[in-house]
């Protein structure tokens, strides 16, 4: 059963091109059965009333699996490291009278907006140079033409689970898109559909996600556990595999 | 993507310092552990162990331009990489690591600055310094063993080679495995036997380097 | 006046689109640069149209409100999606498929369309295999398929339980494809607030920049919305928070006429409320009735917990009705029986509003361990939710707002009767009639968008008199001053209460009124109170902030003062509809067993709806259904 909680939280807020800085609320008989936020929902409520312009934070499914939810509490992104997205972190996983630090995610490459609100658009360059099968409508054989083995549709899925939350990113010391573009490489990489654009799509994939300011994986797999859907690291090792296969092959 | 690009790529970059790492692992480390244990087994057969060393010249000489090569190439992407990646995580405040993350991933550029410190001194202890010379096999050779034995009388000096010896280990713990996984032949689990294997080669290794001064100290 | 053509191709059914798409008027490939298409939304219909009109050659420009087109919520879709490719060797076809649909859409769609949408359905599948979908297949190597309510058959294509999220990816990956080659220009960020006519053409939209909140202008030679559908009217639903009906409603009053908007599907397998901080609800697959009994307490407001409640004091109330179907009833009567329980005081959990759905049998016949392969991640989803644990005690569920099958009214080619303005997938009135069968949505989205649109938006083009025009028209002038005047009267509003505030509102009125039972009483009633509501939210409403900077309370603002008029419309629709059909029950048009009671006679058509300005009564226009092939009959599920 459901109990009312008091907290208090220090919140990150920063205007465009301003200077943020972190700012005390208290959040007053917060039901544990909420979610997180629904919790920033009922502070936010308070604080328009208040005069106070509500905290911004990105957020649309709810479900978790649209990847616009996530900031960091108490410095675990999406406020836990437990397979969840923020929107269905439950308050009853806080005590009565913590104290939560609440911040966007952070890397060079995600710029702050406003408050917890990053630019992740980075994430989407990475994929527009070639995330993807570039299949035009109309070309497609008849979907039962090629047999794949379960095992590689399965690991393939496992790779195209990722939602885009960026998760990885605020959570790899280094700020690194690794665990992001790998999934992705390997997806493809696994599939036989992929295999024409293979050795185009890792290197231009990889360069554009140097360009961007992302950092260099060193391999602490910080973002396998922060990832709220489990993608595992043996993706970065099939990115790097396919890397060097890119390289060593006539191109 | 050039190739210039290519190797400048952060996999790339990646590449050159688990490749000039393994270089040194496997072309010096592993030979140079060999030789020392020869240490515990008495003055006879460690010198002779150098003094055949170093009838091999061209080899040593070779060996020894591929390590400054390696060791070239592995600090400058080192820290290349390290300020990169100090860039692209700026302005945090609240940021927590996971309780998985290791000491040992964490430490790589400290242990690494260390390892670099330790092996100038370590030149300046054994190479480029006086030596007795003795008969060995009929012929003039050096008395290395004597050298090491006078070299560790002295406690603090033990002390700074262990300390250093626990960095190596540090450093080749996380070293290993992480040059597995950026070859893309690491295939990590919960508990995986190649991070396991990789902990248990870097403390064998650095308990084996570490007891040549324990034991001349010793004696 | 307007006048409503359908435009439905003549001939016999299967031959219709083939022939259609022979006599369509094309637009020479050099020509097709010179053309400027304009595609609000990346849901699945909105991606896959900018992606497949892009690799035709024209120039598209792509609008989302989210950071990435990837976000659009039919990222949530979770069972799978339907063709009619008959891998399973069990007796599926175009025509079946074709005939289910319309038969679960309770006859009140457009025949030909539907038609139209099974015959699509085959080339998704293959062109999703291409794009590399992970489809869920067997130790074989071949696609694998499940079954799913309203079919005999297994002709749903999945990817685990996240087949929306891997088919917008892909279609999200389409798109990418053409950024990179140029011929999409997307615009994240933005959000269309208003379409521009010129000369009685769509010709541009006013978009609104989210982070800086300037309003920009972008002309165009066609406009295609697909913006999805209006659920969160009733604040709680299981759509995206940031779902809205902005566009498509700007589009009915600058002249594009709404058709069925009362028609809404409410899901029966949605985890309850629990409170006042609801934000919004959360769907359990509806697979979990083909294990799991229903039952509420013989005994009114019975508080124990289900577990001392003895078995004689069960009702188990969908076997007792329907004894053939028991708990595999079509959704419409699942939600409605729960409903109606719930009002006889029957409900349990803390607010009354729900009922058990208990696996207690099904897991000591078949093991927990068979329970878990099959449901395991469903119930773990619902024990992170609810903290109780499905193995152990029943689950509680009630029934929410999950689609709506209304829409913008469009002729066979998806043209609204606006020209030059489009709309596809869930924000048209679709191929769905009056209830959608599950795996059908994501099935419509991406005909629309790869196989429709581009077949028939080139006839619009290449026969219609399009005049050059810039951003400097008058009418860009005037559309952008009411969009600007508009923000800037909710920021001075300077009241004192939210929009959730408000919004909670006027979703509990609509959920209360217009929901799974209406009666005409009930409808009269909220015609009466939305316009006070609106008048209310226009005189007490805070915003904070500015209309120059991110600003969510203002956006948010901006949605429901248009659901605040659309729900207006809705009611009225409802009203006029005095019939039970799909997921809308008339009380006053039931049989004497208490069941929904179509009428064909009076109300085989389409309610399009055209606008006459805020003050006047919309006026209704009926597009009569006529069923070619199809024999209509009364749905028994006894």
């Amino acid at each position: 059963m459901s109990e009312k909680i008091n907290l208090t939280l220090k919140v990150w807020r920063q205007n465009r091109g301003e200077e943020g800085r972190f700012e005390t609320y208290e959040a007053k008989g917060i039901d544990t059965a909420a979610s997180f936020l629904e919790m920033l929902d009922v502070v936010n409520d308070e604080l328009t009333l208040k005069g106070v312009e509500p905290i911004a934070f990105e957020h649309d499914c709810r479900e978790g699996i649209c990847g616009c939810c996530g900031s960091l509490v108490n410095g675990k992104t999406h406020g836990s490291h437990d397979r969840t997205t923020l929107c269905q972190l439950h308050m009853r996983h806080f005590k009565d009278g913590q104290e939560l630090v609440i911040e966007p995610f952070r890397a060079n490459a995600f710029p702050v907006l406003k408050d917890l609100i990053v630019d992740r658009s980075g994430l989407d360059e990475i994929i527009t140079e070639g995330g993807y099968v570039a299949v035009k409508t109309g070309n497609a054989p008849e979907a039962s033409t090629t047999p794949i083995k379960k095992e590689l549709a399965e690991a393939a899925m496992d790779a195209a689970e990722c939602i885009g939350c960026g998760a990885c990113v605020a959570a790899c010391p280094n700020g690194s898109a690794m665990l992001f573009t790998a999934a992705k490489v390997s997806q493809y990489a696994l599939l036989p559909q992929g295999h024409p654009e293979r050795t185009k799509r890792v290197k231009n994939m990889v360069s554009k996600m140097d360009e961007l300011g992302f950092g260099n994986c060193s391999n602490e797999y910080e973002c396998a556990v922060a990832c709220p859907k489990g993608i595992d690291v043996v993706n970065i090792a099939r990115l790097n595999r396919e890397f060097i296969k890119a390289n060593l092959g006539k191109s | 993507m050039s190739i210039k690009t290519s190797i400048l790529s952060s996999i790339g970059q990646k590449l050159l310092l688990a490749t000039s790492g393994l270089i040194m692992f496997l072309m010096f480390l592993i030979p140079h552990m060999g030789g020392n244990i020869l240490f515990l087994f008495g003055p006879e057969l460690f010198n002779s162990y150098a003094h055949h060393l170093h009838k091999l010249v061209p080899i040593v000489i070779g060996i020894e331009v591929l390590m400054l090569i390696s060791i070239t190439v592995h600090m400058i992407i080192g820290i290349r990489v390290a300020l990169a990646n100090k860039k692209a995580a700026s302005t945090r405040h609240s940021q927590k690591s996971s309780a998985k993350r290791s000491f040992a991933a964490r430490m790589m550029p400290v242990s690494g600055l260390m390892i670099f410190i330790f092996i100038i001194k370590h030149l300046l202890d054994f190479t480029f310094t006086q030596k007795n010379q003795v008969y060995i096999h009929d012929e003039i050779g050096y008395d290395v063993y004597e050298m090491v034995l006078y070299r560790f009388q002295d406690p603090v000096h033990v002390a700074f080679y262990i300390l250093f010896m626990i960095a190596v280990g540090f450093h080749l713990s996380h070293a290993l495995q992480s040059a597995l996984q950026t070859y893309g032949i690491y295939v990590p689990r919960e508990g995986s036997k190649i991070k396991i294997a990789s902990a248990v080669i870097a403390t064998l290794m650095a308990a084996t380097f570490a007891i040549i001064p324990i034991t001349a100290f010793i004696r | 006046m307007l006048k409503l053509d359908a435009k439905i191709p003549d001939g016999p059914m299967a031959e219709k689109w083939t022939k259609h798409k022979f006599n369509v008027k094309l637009v020479n490939p050099a020509n097709r640069r010179k053309y400027n298409i304009i595609v609000v939304g990346t849901g699945l219909a909105g991606a896959s149209a900018a992606a497949t009109l892009a690799e035709q050659g024209y120039n598209v420009d792509c609008f989302t409100y989210s950071d990435s087109p990837r976000r659009a919520h039919s990222i949530a879709a979770q069972g799978g999606i339907n063709a009619a490719k008959n891998y399973p060797n069990d007796g599926d076809s175009i025509h079946r498929l074709f005939y289910d649909t319309v038969k679960g859409g309770d006859y009140r769609s457009r025949e030909a369309n539907v038609h139209r949408l099974a015959e699509c359905s085959n080339l998704i599948i293959d062109h999703c295999v291409a794009q590399g979908i992970p489809f869920a297949r067997e130790y074989g190597g071949y696609l694998d398929n499940r079954s799913f309510g309203g079919a005999q058959v297994s002709r749903t294509f999945y990817a685990r339980g996240q087949t929306g999220q891997q088919l917008l990816i892909g279609a999200y990956g389409a798109l990418q494809k053409e950024i990179k080659k140029g011929g999409v220009k997307m615009y994240t960020r933005c959000e269309v607030i208003d379409v521009v006519v010129i000369d009685g053409q769509a010709r541009g939209i006013i978009s609104r920049n989210l982070v800086t909140g300037e309003l920009t202008r972008h002309v165009a030679d066609a406009v295609v919305l697909a913006t999805g559908g209006y659920g969160n009217v009733f604040f709680l639903s299981t759509n995206a928070m940031n779902c809205n009906a902005t566009a498509a409603w700007r589009a009915y009053k600058k002249g594009a006429a709404f058709a069925n908007p009362c028609y809404t599907q409410i899901h029966p397998t949605c985890i309850p409320v629990h409170g006042e901080y609801q934000s919004k609800l959360t769907l359990m697959s509806e697979s979990l009735r083909n294990d799991g009994r229903i039952w509420v307490p013989k005994k009114k407001g019975d508080k124990r917990p289900p577990n001392e409640i003895p078995e004689e004091e069960r009702d188990y109330y969908l076997e007792r009705k329907y004894p053939s179907f028991g708990n595999l009833v079509p959704r419409d009567l699942a939600s409605r029986n729960a409903k109606q329980v719930c009002d006889a005081g029957h409900g349990v959990g803390p607010t009354g509003q729900a009922v058990y759905l208990d696996f207690a049998d099904a897991i000591e016949r078949l093991g927990k361990d068979n329970i878990e392969a099959k449901y395991g991640n469903l119930f773990e989803m619902y024990n992170r939710i609810t903290d109780e644990d499905p193995y152990t005690t029943p689950m509680m569920i009630f029934p929410a707002v999950h689609y709506t099958m209304g829409g913008l009214w469009v002729d066979y080619n998806l043209m609204t009767t606006l020209p030059g303005l489009y709309a596809l997938g869930e924000c048209n009135f679709s191929d769905h009639g009056a209830n959608r069968l599950g795996a059908s949505a994501l099935m419509q989205g991406l005909a629309d968008g790869y196989f429709v649109i581009p077949n028939t938006i080139n006839d619009y083009l290449a026969t219609s008199e399009i005049p050059k025009v810039g951003t400097d028209h008058a009418a860009f002038d005037e559309s952008e001053k009411a969009a600007k005047e508009k923000l800037d009267k909710l920021l001075a509003i300077n009241g004192k209460r939210t929009v959730d505030d408000f919004h909670k509102e006027l979703g509990l009125l609509m959920w209360e009124k217009c929901g799974m039972a209406r009666n005409e009483k009930g409808l009269k009633e909220a015609l009466e109170k939305i316009p006070k509501i609106r008048e209310e939210f226009w005189k007490d409403l805070n915003v904070p902030g500015s209309a120059d900077d991110l600003n969510q309370a203002l956006e948010k603002a901006n949605r429901v003062a248009d659901f605040m008029e659309f729900a207006e419309l809705m009611v009225k629709d409802a009203l006029e509809r005095a019939e039970s059909c799909g997921g809308h029950f008339r009380e006053e048009s039931q049989t004497e067993e208490g069941e929904a009671q179509r009428n064909d006679d009076e109300f085989c058509y389409v309610a399009a709806w055209e606008f006459q300005g805020l003050d006047k009564e919309p006026v209704l226009h009926k597009e009569e259904l006529n069923f070619e092939v199809v024999k209509l009959s009364q749905r028994s599920y006894k």
